[in-house]
């Protein structure tokens, strides 16, 4: 059934549409990321503006992430204090975020600085995805499964303005979650994504946080984060297509939850092993879209 | 219904035909003269037809415009093993929609001199670069610019696509494509004897968004801040809602 986009300005078949919302909602829910920046790029393959589908894609992240945040904090696995000095941050971020996207759109540029982001990004997390758990596959099959300490200490701990975050166990810098926040909050806006993806390893790696906590935490910045953009979006470039975010969000949110019931059952690692071959087939394809010669080096802009 | 609306314009037909013989013109009628961008629109074909006072090699053009406007074609170049766009030019006036058809080749119909006064012929349209910009190889721009508007199926070329039903009768079909720019359009019928003109009708086609799409349209064009709020609170209800059906499963 073909449904007439109002923004976008053509029409889609409804059903690829739920599906793909699904599927994206069922990996979320898998892995606790992987909703916007799989979304976005799928969007685009199936013929949806660049700008339309970032736009529309950060609407429809807000409804997963909280339905996401509200399992997980029935199960007591967001740090509040945390969310709430990252999501100052991602506010902050995804404002600047949406001027550079306004900005990039009237030179041109966007599509590039879009699919180009992707690119690296998707690489970067796709390969480092895949060699962890392909290590963890590795190590588990020899037996040696090692516990580390609970997190190690480095100069960005160091830095001033140091707060506790109780939940997390955590004493550090107020700055270094609210850099993150604005780091992420910039991508997000920009490529259509919540930014799990990003904040994270950030999290575990820069912050030291409790892997329990991570998901549940990165979900409640992300509501924040994926609203601004999206009110942003609507009024400075009114891009967001209500009628496409809508049909994905329903896709999606039933999706997160049928795949957050599966978290127990199917191992982390293969799970991480199938999703980073997924980003890393999207990235490939977006690459030579890049880098192969075009049927037609002219392309035309229709002004409305 | 489509077989009422093939008879009903055949007895319509039949009776103008009467009436044109003897006046020495052409009359001509559109199925649809308001066509509504509507949730399931998909594209929309719409039926020309009518009588014209015929004679043997007689030769019927139909030419419609839509709205005229700002084009711009990019050229992409490879930088750094990337393809980018790297530069643009502007085309102003240039029709978003167009479609020529006719009976037969229109270099048969008419001249190449005659095409270009009558601004027949995709190469013949009054298209203009930006006043005050100067391109090389201007040609390659304008080339590239038809050839992406064919491909986007805005516009279009079908000779030999009017039917001509012993010379009193024509009929032909416009597709107007799913992604066809809303605004009026104009549809020129001409009839030519011999290379001359001897008859024309001139009649509009108004395309419009209409229902619930034009609503959200229209929207999120004028209260673009409130269109967002309402976005985001959609979808806080929608992923809430879900989490208190789910919780109970």
């Amino acid at each position: 059934m073909y449904i007439y986009l109002p923004i976008a300005e053509q029409p889609i078949h409804s059903l690829a549409i739920l599906g793909v919302g699904s599927f994206l909602g069922l990996i979320m829910g898998l892995v606790g990321v992987g909703g916007g920046f799989l979304l976005t790029p799928i969007m685009m393959f199936l013929g949806i503006p660049p700008p339309v589908a970032v736009a529309s894609v950060a609407n429809q992240l807000v409804a997963p992430s909280v339905s996401g945040v509200l399992s997980h904090w029935k199960r007591g696995n967001v740090d509040f204090k945390m969310g709430t000095v990252l999501l100052l941050g991602g506010v902050v971020g995804s404002s600047i975020g949406v001027v550079i996207f306004n900005f990039l759109g009237k030179i041109g540029q966007l599509d590039l600085v879009i699919k180009s982001s992707y690119v690296v990004f998707l690489t970067l997390i796709g390969s480092l995805m895949l060699s962890e758990s392909l290590n963890l596959i590795l190590r588990k099959r020899k037996g040696k499964v090692s516990r580390g300490k609970l997190h190690q200490h480095n100069w960005l701990h160091g830095l001033p303005f140091k707060t506790r975050f109780r939940k997390s166990k955590l004493y550090i810098s107020v700055l270094l979650p609210i850099f993150i926040g604005i780091i992420v909050g910039i991508l997000a806006a920009l490529m259509g994504i919540g930014g799990g993806f990003i904040i994270v390893p950030a999290m575990i790696y820069l912050l030291g946080m409790p892997t329990s906590l991570v998901v549940g935490t990165s979900l409640f910045q992300i509501i924040f984060v994926a609203a601004n953009t999206t009110i942003l979006q609507a009024s400075q470039n009114q891009t967001v297509d209500i009628v496409l975010a809508s049909i994905l969000l329903l896709g999606s949110v039933v999706g997160v939850q049928v795949g957050s019931r599966f978290t127990n059952i199917l191992k982390g690692e293969y799970l991480r092993l199938i999703l980073s071959t997924l980003i890393i087939l999207v990235s490939l394809k977006l690459l030579t879209d890049l880098i192969t010669i075009p049927s037609d080096i002219f392309s035309i802009i229709i002004s409305r | 219904m489509k077989f009422l609306t093939s008879l009903h314009i055949l007895v319509i037909a039949f009776i103008i035909s009467h009436d044109v013989k003897a006046k020495n013109q052409i009359v001509a009628d559109l199925s649809q003269e308001n066509v509504k961008i509507t949730t399931d629109f998909l594209g929309a074909k719409i039926l020309l037809f009518g009588a014209y006072d015929g004679q043997k090699g007689d030769d019927i053009i139909v030419v419609v415009t839509g709205p005229k406007g700002l084009v711009t074609v990019q050229k992409k170049e490879k930088v750094f093993g990337i393809w980018v766009n790297t530069k643009s030019v502007n085309y102003i006036n240039t029709p978003k929609y167009l479609n020529i058809s006719s009976n037969r080749d229109i270099n048969k119909i008419l001249n190449q001199k005659t095409q270009k006064i009558s601004e027949i012929g995709l190469n013949n349209l009054k298209i203009r670069l930006q006043p005050g910009k100067k391109v090389q190889k201007e040609k390659e721009w304008r080339e590239a610019l038809t050839r992406n508007m064919l491909k986007s199926k805005l516009w279009s070329l079908n000779e030999n696509s009017i039917s001509l039903n012993k010379n009193a009768l024509f009929r032909s079909y416009l597709s107007l494509p799913s992604n066809v720019i809303t605004g009026q359009f104009e549809v020129k019928i001409l009839h030519y004897r011999n290379s001359k003109l001897i008859s024309k009708e001139l009649s509009t086609i108004n395309v419009s968004k209409s229902g619930v799409s034009a609503e959200i349209y229209n929207i999120a064009q004028n209260y673009s801040t409130l269109y967002g709020i309402f976005a985001v609170i959609l979808a806080v209800l929608v992923g809430w809602g879900t989490n208190l059906i789910f919780r109970k499963v």
